[in-house]
């Protein structure tokens, strides 16, 4: 065996939400027993933008906001990789949120994480778009984003509290990402101890929409409907919020794989050629 | 051209057709180009456009010569004006035995424009029959009967020049043009312009085999031939026809194009697939290469192979978006945060195009790093006449790409290995045993971020080698005019086909003049410090107003004090004349 690096040890704060999240993904990794060297985790910058080197698979850190346009960019050159995004809310939701509705529109498939603390934590503290919460005047909702654009198919949400409902949600979505069924969005509740605790205050606001009774997550409408109304009662909604069971796989050009050598395309490459003579 | 007796017989020829309605009113540039070519004379084509959708003035301008030219003449000898506001830009340019051929439905041509010499035909087409023909379609065979008769041309030659460029269109359509250029016959034939009546003959030659292509195009294809198989961008002029071109053609290769949401995207996708061991391009304009910045830079310190090309507008910021300008020089060399190595090459026609396409692609895989393709919107948009690409040439260089076996063989594997050429070993995504970390931040040789200073010159010193490296391999310039006079010039990008030629004039009016096209723009090559130090002044042609390539030549040691710039930023190329008469003074005073 060719040695590599050695996975970090993450350099977050004790208590810092982030630890679930990975913890979620090594998890995942294992449950779908996916050989490192096909999994490319890509993260943006913050402190959650470490996580890719802490697990020992092939990672890369993104630009600030930019990781979704990298991700895609992988995937679409070698769809045979799975590709895992993943982010803060600063990152995600402030200097990278045009991306995201893309992201949703085109609806690739890769998974992308996003670790919402409500707070720049790596910056020391200022406010992201969801300091003042996820509902209310200030506040921002990325699954209502997401519910709103019609190509979405995996839409969830966790808490880095409940690992337990995490890890079958992070292994869902890379399931389903690698099954080419799509774009698996997972919003994570992961505080940041420093800046922003906000463990208590999530433990009391969170509901797992599986026990929520009309809630259907193969329907827009009224997986909308139970978002929106917990919302208005200071709840949030967590959980598989949106789940397209009607998917057929994609398939997709594999770039990486192609043949370059240009004797191979020659009579091809005369063509173009010839459609430009005089 | 020449004149025999009351005959031209005409060797180098420009044409210009105007009017309101965009690119497709301009039919008769391209039937007239197709008469040239059968008559073996090059091309060069120009259009000028208002940035607008439909509608807007639109201007086709054509060279034919016999001698292959890279770009527009001084003097215009045929004007088709669909308009009044054609006869007032094209008439200044008109030669003083120009030809005009004017629709006059709304009254006649205002002269005042026009040389006394000229010769008009005021063709009243509103009272012409339209029939079931577009009339922009009709307007155009018709006025091409009359240039054709103008020409010389046999009217059957011309006809069979209208059928094959109307072939694709519905048999009734094809007729009706058919009919609509027979008009023109008639026309002429009133006008005392009769089948072999004209006091004009074109020359004719054999030109060879020939393409005419245009400066995109060139680029795009030179990318996909060498292997280049990710394309991501937002669409800005004069870029766009790069996205539509691979939009089209990756995808027949097993390749993706994409349109991107911004350049922020277009940028970090390209990234993204480059990470994953494709060969990816992307390009852009000024304004959307402000916005690349960041991930420029983050393709020189994570060290990932993408080729960025810029087609330079006039600025600044939105500027004039059709105009050409060289501009971006300052951005392109010394543009994104810190401190890494990039290459510059700046084609200067069709066939650079495609040949610095081919390099840059594999010098961005050799290299891990940005190569950046500078062009110019006249190199871009413009089409001209160059021999077929020697498209069997071409080589796909892998590069240090590391193959499972080869890693299997290594005891360890470090992404950034520092190593005497700076160049690292590379593994990409899917490779197994070859996990590795990538990074804009500085890291250590595992990819692990680091802020040890001794690490930190390490890694610097090691990327920079990576232009030692390549250095040798960097395509040289293209010298023309006399190696040995006292005065030089020099210049990219479109430059090329007017210093060519404007040295040709110069030396016609005894002053001899060494020509010098760099094409590696960054870094400078020593060929380029010996041209200038070999004369006692160049002059520097560039269109932008703060002479950016004289600074950047002064910025490596070049002797400022040689270098005198002939600056112009209108929005408007030289044309061979107008250079060799700004030379001719400034020598003049010398
Ligand atoms: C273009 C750019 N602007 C600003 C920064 C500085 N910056 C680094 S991380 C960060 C915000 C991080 O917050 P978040 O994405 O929420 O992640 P967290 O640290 O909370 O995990 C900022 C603004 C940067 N790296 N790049
Ligand atoms: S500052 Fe906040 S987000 Fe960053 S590691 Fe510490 S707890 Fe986590």
């Amino acid at each position: 065996m060719t040695a590599t690096y050695a996975p970090a040890r993450p350099i977050w704060c004790a208590g810092c939400g982030h630890f679930g999240v990975q913890g979620a993904m090594a998890h995942a990794f294992a449950a779908l027993q996916i050989p490192p060297h096909e999994i490319v985790v890509l993260a943006g910058i913050g402190c959650s933008g470490t996580v890719q080197n802490n697990l020992g698979t092939y990672g890369y850190h993104a630009l600030h906001g930019r990781v979704l346009p990298t991700a895609a960019g992988v995937h679409l050159a070698n769809p045979h990789l799975t590709v895992v995004a993943a982010g803060g809310d600063g990152d995600g939701y402030a200097i990278g949120m045009g991306h995201l509705v893309h992201a949703f529109r085109r609806d690739l498939p890769f998974v992308y994480v996003v670790m919402n603390n409500g707070v720049y934590g790596l910056t020391k503290g200022q406010d992201s778009p969801t300091r003042h919460g996820l509902s209310g005047i200030g506040g921002f909702d990325a699954i209502d984003l997401g519910l709103s654009i019609p190509a979405t198919g995996f839409l969830a949400r966790g808490f880095s509290r409940h690992p337990a409902q995490l890890q079958r949600l992070m292994t869902d979505a890379i399931r389903y990402a690698r099954e080419a069924k799509g774009f698996a969005f997972i919003e994570v509740l992961s505080p940041c101890v420093t800046y922003n605790d906000t463990y208590a205050s999530w433990e009391q606001a969170v509901v797992d929409v599986a026990h929520v009774d009309d809630h259907d997550p193969t329907d827009r409408a009224a997986a909308f409907a139970v978002t929106t109304g917990l919302a208005a009662e200071g709840k949030i909604a967590t959980g598989q919020i949106l789940l397209d069971p009607d998917r057929e796989p994609r398939r997709e050009p594999v770039p990486a794989a192609e043949d370059l050598r240009p004797a191979v395309h020659a009579s091809a490459y005369a063509e173009i050629l010839d459609r430009y003579r005089v | 051209m020449t004149a025999t007796g009351t005959t031209r017989v005409l060797t180098d020829l420009d044409v210009m057709v105007a009017g309101q309605g965009g690119d497709g009113s301009l039919t008769v540039a391209n039937l007239l180009g197709i008469l040239l070519g059968r008559r073996g004379f090059h091309l060069y084509v120009a259009r000028d456009v208002a940035s607008r959708i439909k509608g807007g003035h639109a201007a086709a301008l054509m060279r034919g010569s016999l001698v292959p030219r890279g770009s527009l003449g001084d003097r215009i000898d045929l004007l088709v004006a669909f308009d009044a506001e054609a006869i007032e830009k094209g008439g200044p340019r008109l030669a003083d035995d120009g030809v005009v051929i004017f629709d006059a439905s709304d009254g006649p041509a205002d002269r005042q424009h026009l040389p006394a010499g000229a010769r008009i035909f005021e063709i009243p087409f509103a009272r012409m029959a339209v029939r079931d023909l577009r009339r922009d379609l009709f307007k155009n065979s018709l006025a091409f009967g009359v240039a054709a008769r103008m020409l010389g041309a046999p009217d059957t030659e011309a006809e069979e020049i209208l059928a094959q460029r109307f072939s694709h269109l519905r048999p009734e359509v094809a007729a009706a043009n058919l009919d609509a250029l027979r008009e023109g016959f008639a026309y002429a034939d009133a006008q005392g312009l009769g089948e072999g009546a004209s006091p004009w003959r074109l020359d004719s030659a054999d030109a060879g085999d020939r393409i005419l292509i245009s400066g995109n195009e060139a680029l795009a294809f030179g990318f996909l031939v060498a292997g280049g198989r990710f394309y991501a961008g937002y669409p800005i002029t004069p870029a766009s026809e790069i996205l539509s071109w691979l939009e089209r053609r990756l995808p027949q290769f097993g390749g993706v194009a994409l349109q991107a949401e911004d350049e922020l995207a277009a940028v970090n996708l390209a990234i993204g697939a480059a990470l994953a061991g494709v060969r990816a391009m992307t390009a852009t304009s000024g304004p959307g290469l402000a916005l690349m910045q960041e991930g420029i830079s983050q393709l020189g310190s994570a060290e990932i192979p993408v080729v960025v090309v810029d087609c330079q507008r006039s600025g600044p910021s939105t500027g004039m978006p059709t105009k050409p300008e060289q501009s971006d020089i300052g951005m392109v060399v010394h543009g994104g945060n810190g401190d890494f190595p990039r290459v510059v090459l700046a084609p200067g026609d069709p066939t650079d195009c495609f040949e610095l396409g081919v390099e840059a692609t594999n010098l961005a895989h050799l290299f891990q790093g940005p190569v950046f393709v500078l062009l110019d919107q006249a190199v871009s948009q413009d089409s001209m006449t160059v021999p077929p690409f020697a498209v069997d040439e071409v080589e796909i260089e892998p590069g240090k790409v590391l193959t499972a076996e080869e890693l299997a063989a290594m005891g360890e594997y470090r992404r950034y290995a520092i190593t005497e050429d700076g160049i690292s070993p590379w593994a990409v995504p899917g490779t197994p045993g070859g996990m590795n970390l990538v990074t804009g931040n500085e890291r250590n040789e595992w990819g692990q971020v680091s802020t040890d200073p001794t690490n930190r010159v390490a890694m610097m010193d090691k990327r920079m080698r990576k232009l030692e490296t390549v250095l040798p391999r960097l395509p040289r310039g293209r010298r023309f005019g006399r190696a040995d006079a006292p005065v030089g010039i020099l210049g990219i990008g479109m430059q090329l086909g007017v210093m060519v030629e404007a040295v040709e004039l110069l030396e016609a009016d005894g002053i001899a003049v060494a020509g010098f096209q760099p094409r590696t723009l960054w870094p400078l090559l020593d060929e380029t410090a010996e041209f200038v130090e070999a004369r006692e002044r160049v002059y520097v042609v560039e269109h932008n107003a703060e002479a950016q390539l004289t600074h950047l030549l002064a910025s490596v040691g070049i002797p400022r004090e040689r270098l005198v710039p002939i600056l112009r930023y209108d929005g408007i190329p030289f044309r061979p004349g107008e250079l060799a008469g700004r030379i001719l003074a400034e020598e003049v005073g010398a």
